[in-house]
């Protein structure tokens, strides 16, 4: 069922393009994700949706329902602010019995409902607490529970988590992703931070300039990106440009490694050209005696963080990016060898400036 | 304490002297007891505010500052706080135009205020007869100062506060009732004090937009002292002191910042 739909979405202030045709159906409880850099319109598709900006072309259906010229009031939806756009003047319950208030709802309804909506995000001891009383995460979470408590058909979220510290935010995170598959809400999630987009979405959409460029899920957009540009912004990216050396009968795709080794691509296997621009994440590659490797390099930089460690390699491809297990005893300036797992290389159409598409 | 401290402190209290010499010496000289507007006074007597109490042409002049001016502030109120809205949310890059037009009366000297408006209500037909004229004057005079106070409540503001209100239902008008009223309170009701204060006590404007007939208490304490040296003018004047002083005394009370 489809629940918020989108179609050919354009707006513009005054020639200037925000967003060049936005096209996108969200299924009824499905966490979508609107990832892309600053200026590229997903904060204004946004806006679009919440009704704060009139459309200029296109439409905007909630059920099949037009809704494109609703005001914002009639549209049923509840909104996340990246300020939290709290009511300063208002406790914790108020602020909660705001929206409830301005549906007529009766007063021991109003004050139930509060109740049960504070003891959702575990913030029932501050009922009477004023917001600037709370910290940044309390202040979060009296922001979802405002605008979850109205039972709205849809939950916008605008950056929620940018204003919050790195630990906190890890913590909202799996905080938000929890209660929205508990409240089984369909969501709307703005970000800049692909990580963010990856661990909660059910599926993630990429917008460049006004236009989405990919929609898929997490996995798929990571592994599978639709251009080099999209690979770049979604985590790091190897970009290996190589020639095409031979199309075998089983499928995929021979290219030649610097070095003389043969490198099998097996994904998309009718890729036309004579060079491949693939794509290999510095997870996947691993490194290994250099007489193991189908590529040879020198370890140029190694940074311990943790966890695993990186690595920048030269070799006679490019540098390339590894990130490897700390069991492994690498010292800078020791020569390796790279191996690739092919069923893990993406070749991408050349998306570079001045590169035939 | 060292020099410099000293200095500070001495320069201090001389600024509150300069400031508050004048009031002293107002309300002193309404107590005097003697004949003649002097200072110090000679003997003590509360005999002029009595006189003052008995003189019908005081008594209606104030009367009539208290109601232009508070019909002068309930019309900038509205133009103000809407002036301030429109220049915080809306202006955008125009903002700067829409700042300077409604601080111009205070930036022009405020006797070309009242001449240009002279001209005009003259050239329209409508003169000074009315009493819209000397009106349309104090609304110009008092408009800043609404405009300024509820800007700097408005200013630091977050936005998104009224629209999270109109996602959760409420109406452009209750958004602005419930929630940004309420916030922007302090800045309103300091600028209708200061708005009350300036139209009470302006004296250009009204010197020349009175027209005929009963005049704001500035020009008759004016006329006043033209004819006569009394204590009466000090009694008068001491009395509006203290009523502006109960002003912004009640007004602190009931809204001083909160939030």
């Amino acid at each position: 069922m489809t629940e918020v739909s989108l179609r050919a979405l354009k707006k513009y202030y005054g020639k200037t393009a925000a967003l060049k045709g936005i096209s996108l159906d969200v299924n009824h409880g499905e966490f979508i994700s609107l990832l892309g850099p600053s200026g590229c319109g997903k904060s204004t598709t946004l806006k679009c949706i919440a009704g704060f900006e009139e459309i200029t072309q296109g439409g905007i259906f909630f059920d099949n329902q037009d809704i494109s010229h609703k005001l914002p009031e009639n549209r049923d939806i509840g909104m996340v602010f990246q300020s939290y756009a709290l009511f300063p003047h208002m406790t914790v319950a108020q602020n909660l019995a705001f929206g409830l208030e301005m549906r007529r709802v009766s007063k021991s309804e109003i004050k139930e409902r509060v109740m049960r909506a504070m003891d959702m995000v575990q913030l029932t001891p501050y009922a009477d607490r004023y917001p600037k009383a709370l910290s940044g995460g309390q202040q979060q979470r009296v922001a979802l529970a405002r605008a979850l408590v109205i039972e709205p058909a849809i939950l916008l979220l605008d950056e929620p988590l940018a204003n919050l510290d790195a630990k906190l935010r890890d913590e909202m995170r799996g905080f938000i992703r929890d209660l929205q598959k508990r409240v089984g809400i369909t969501t709307i999630y703005v970000t800049h931070d692909q990580d963010e987009a990856m661990t909660m979405s059910d599926r993630v959409v990429v917008m460049f300039d006004g236009e989405i460029a990919q929609a898929a899920a997490p996995e798929d957009v990571y592994n599978a990106p639709a251009s080099e540009r999209i690979a770049r912004f979604v985590g790091n990216a190897n970009i290996l440009d190589l020639a095409i050396s031979a199309r075998p009968e089983g499928g995929g795709i021979e290219t030649r490694l610097p070095g003389g080794t043969t490198l099998h691509v097996t994904a998309s296997a009718d890729w036309a050209g004579e060079r491949l621009r693939i794509m290999a994440r510095p997870e996947q590659i691993m490194l290994t005696a250099p007489e193991h490797g189908q590529l040879g390099g020198r370890i140029a930089k190694r940074y311990f963080s943790g966890g695993h460690v990186e690595y920048s390699i030269d070799t006679d491809c490019d540098e390339i990016a590894v990130v490897g297990p700390t069991t492994q005893n690498l010292k800078e300036g020791d020569t390796v060898g790279l191996c690739f797992d092919p069923a893990r290389l993406w070749p991408m159409p050349d998306d570079r400036d001045g590169a035939a598409p | 304490m060292n020099f410099a401290s000293l200095c500070l402190n001495t320069f201090r209290i001389m600024v509150y002297v300069f400031l508050l010499a004048p009031i002293a010496v107002v309300v002193l000289a309404s107590l005097n007891a003697g004949n003649f507007l002097t200072f110090p006074p000679q003997g003590l007597s509360l005999r002029w505010f009595w006189t003052f109490l008995d003189n019908d042409i005081f008594i209606n002049a104030i009367l009539y500052s208290a109601l232009l001016a508070a019909s002068a502030t309930s019309v900038s109120l509205v133009l103000g706080t809407m002036a301030a809205l429109y220049y915080v949310r809306h202006a955008g890059r125009d903002a700067e135009w829409v700042r300077i037009g409604v601080l111009l009366p205070l930036i022009l000297p405020e006797i070309l205020t009242a001449i240009a408006l002279l001209f005009f209500f003259y050239e329209i037909g409508v003169g000074t007869e009315h009493k819209i004229a000397l009106f349309t004057g104090h609304v110009l005079m008092t408009l800043p100062f609404i405009f300024l106070n509820v800007n700097t409540s408005l200013q630091g503001r977050d936005g998104s506060v009224e629209l999270a209100a109109r996602t959760l239902g409420a109406s452009r008008y209750t958004a602005f009732r419930r929630i940004t009223l309420p916030l922007i309170a302090p800045g309103v009701s300091t600028g209708a004090v200061f708005a009350f204060i300036i139209s009470f006590d302006t004296f250009g404007i009204s010197f020349i937009l009175k027209g005929t007939g009963s005049a704001p208490l500035p020009i008759q304490l004016f006329d006043y002292l033209r004819f006569n040296f009394t204590p009466e003018a000090a009694a008068v004047s001491t009395v509006s002191i203290l009523l502006t002083l109960f002003l912004v005394v009640v007004s602190d009370l009931l809204f001083g910042r909160r939030i």
